[in-house]
């Protein structure tokens, strides 16, 4: 079975991704598991400074999901290419640099520093736990096209542009970063959301809100991957609460042509393993020949 | 670090929401340390609880490896309900441990509720390496006490503190660690409970090495998702799942 798939020219052996922020820079699951088997990995999150992120609690747990407000806590570019890069080198997969600006010019910075050292950038407009940048850029269909602009100008390999989900009409978004010239999208973001100790009356955040991934998210995420399918013609990247080969498999349908996974990584480490196995066999017992085949085949 | 079915051996309650899991690991029980612990996936099919929660090793005997828990939300209550037989997925072992050289003197060891489970272990091997050893334990009341019969097998001096009085002092355990500490000269400190004690300790400013076993939520749990990140000195990170969980208590801030 040909689970091979493309973005821009660049060829992953299958399309199962490792979702930024939750693979750190894959040496903690390189102990536990083999890093080829996924299609690619995206990093952790990487700005242009070193950043501590945000006070504790960062995380709590709800109903299906988690709720982080990690606030790109990295060691900045430098220390990346220096010390992360040449591991993640060495691993027989692709690898993908999430970047993080608070400006354009530092998206451009990030940009020009990482492009001819990872296969590909993904371009994050869509952190909610940062209070410049991020986000509030990715909400704006104009920022959003400026900040690829200007990212695809100085960038030689592929561009991802990463959306929120946090906004009325994700197409939009979509649309302004196709036009701008982003090799593909990916799609979503984590879900602002808020939890209350109700004992307390404390948020479980010390920043108040956080966002929210894993099982909760995925009808919301699978509806967004439908419309952005119908809007735009790059390539689609689809993530949001896949835990599983039939989870992965909506979004594929849906219009997907790869797919990251997040959450489940801390859950199942050996999900990937299992996901890409899910897919072949889904493949074989469905008579199709590949995975191609798959994206967008909904019957309305 | 591996990734195990174990499969049940007893699942008991000792105290007042406390219970003792064991189960047989060859593996984990000749490859932990004591301060180390592990993730338990609950259940597999489950959206909620849906994270690991993590637990320390208690203590092993041969290939026997014991995890002591509270009750407290729904991940423990639903793992207090598991019988003999069921298998369980956990993760480990996970984190760093206690430093445990041979300090040629006395040394404290104090815990607190249900951090007190991973500090059996560590009290085992510092008398194994020829250390006096206190221990001072804090429960909320008699009927919350645990393992207080190990600890006496094991240490030189096993003192109790109880928030009711209903078993020895009555009071903070930091207060009753503070009555004793000016007639003992401890070599260094070992401490593992919530973290007002914890804080109330780092205040005390002791003249000795202070080591602490810290708490954080956490999702991976093996420093992938930077969940559990806690600020040491001058701005430095630390993560508690794979930096820590046992950190020397004046390089941390603890809230
Ligand atoms: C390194 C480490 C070792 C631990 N060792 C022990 C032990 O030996 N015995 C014991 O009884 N408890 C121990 N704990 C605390 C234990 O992990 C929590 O009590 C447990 O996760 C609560 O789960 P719950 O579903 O019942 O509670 P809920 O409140 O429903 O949990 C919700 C979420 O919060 C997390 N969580 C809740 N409380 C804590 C906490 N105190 N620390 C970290 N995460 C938490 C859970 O993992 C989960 O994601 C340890 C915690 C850590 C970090
Ligand atoms: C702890 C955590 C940290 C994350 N950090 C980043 C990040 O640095 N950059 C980014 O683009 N997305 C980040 N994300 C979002 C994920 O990449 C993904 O979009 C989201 O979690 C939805 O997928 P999931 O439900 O499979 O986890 C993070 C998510 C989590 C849970
Ligand atoms: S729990 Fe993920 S980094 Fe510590």
């Amino acid at each position: 079975m040909n689970l091979e798939v493309e973005i821009a020219g660049i060829k992953l052996k299958n399309p199962v991704i490792a979702a930024s922020g939750t693979f750190g820079f894959g040496r903690e699951y390189s102990k536990l598991i083999d890093i080829s088997e996924f299609g690619a990995i995206c990093t952790k999150g990487i700005t242009l400074k070193k950043r501590i992120g945000n006070p504790q609690p960062r995380l709590c747990e709800v109903y299906a999901g988690i709720i982080n407000s990690v606030g790109l806590e990295n060691p900045g570019v430098e220390a990346f290419v220096n010390e992360e890069l040449p591991f993640l080198k060495g691993l027989d997969t692709k690898i993908i640099a999430n970047i993080n600006g608070f400006t354009k010019e530092e998206f451009v910075e990030l940009t020009k520093i990482l492009t001819s050292l990872v296969d590909m950038i993904e371009v994050n407009l869509s952190c909610p736990n940062v209070k410049e940048g991020g986000m509030v850029f990715g909400k704006d269909p104009k920022k959003v096209y400026e900040i690829t602009k200007s990212v695809r100008n100085v960038a030689s390999c592929p561009i991802i542009v990463k959306l929120t989900p946090n906004v009325t009409d994700i197409t939009q978004l979509a649309v302004a970063a196709e036009n701008a010239g982003a090799d593909a999208i990916s799609l979503i973001n984590t879900v602002s959301a808020m939890a209350i100790d109700i004992e307390t009356r404390k948020p479980l955040i010390k920043m108040v809100t956080g966002g929210l991934s894993g099982p909760a998210i995925k009808p919301i995420a699978v509806r967004m991957v439908y419309e952005c399918f119908k809007k735009v013609r790059i390539p689609i990247i689809g993530m949001g609460g896949i835990m599983n080969y039939k989870d992965a498999i909506e979004f594929f349908i849906a219009g997907a042509t790869a797919i990251q996974i997040g959450t489940v990584n801390f859950i199942n480490p050996k999900a990937v393993c299992e996901i890409k196995e899910g897919i072949e066999a889904y493949l074989e017992r469905k008579g199709f020949n590949s995975i191609k085949e798959l994206v967008g085949n909904i019957n309305i | 670090m591996k990734l195990l079915d174990v499969e049940i051996e007893e699942n008991v309650k000792i105290a007042n929401d406390i219970f003792l899991l064991s189960f047989e690991s060859e593996y984990l029980a000749e490859n932990f340390k004591p301060g180390n612990f592990v993730n338990i996936l609950i259940d597999k099919e489950s959206i909620y609880p849906l994270l690991r929660r993590p637990f320390s090793i208690s203590f092993v005997e041969g290939k026997r490896v014991y995890i002591g828990y509270k009750v407290v939300g729904k991940g423990t209550k639903l793992l207090s309900q598991k019988s003999k037989g069921e298998v369980i997925d956990i993760l480990g072992p996970l984190g760093n441990s206690f430093l445990t050289d041979t300090f040629d003197g006395k040394v404290a060891v104090i815990g607190g509720g249900v951090g007190i489970f991973p500090l059996l272990v560590l009290c085992k091997e510092l008398k194994n390496r020829g250390n006096k050893v206190d221990v001072f334990l804090g429960f909320r009341d008699l009927n919350s006490m645990f393992l207080v019969e190990g600890f006496k097998d094991i240490c030189d001096n096993t003192l109790i503190a109880t928030d009711d009085g209903s078993r020895g002092y009555k009071g903070s355990v930091v207060e009753l660690f503070k009555a004793n500490v000016s007639n003992e000269e401890y070599k260094v400190v070992f401490c593992c409970g919530p973290k007002p004690m914890l804080k109330a300790i780092k205040n005390l400013n002791l003249p000795v090495k202070c080591y602490a076993s810290l708490e954080e939520k956490m999702a991976c749990g093996i420093g992938a998702c930077l969940c559990c990140s806690i600020k040491g000195k001058d701005d430095k990170m630390y993560h508690v799942c794979s930096d820590g969980p046992v950190f020397d208590i004046m390089e941390v801030e603890i809230e």
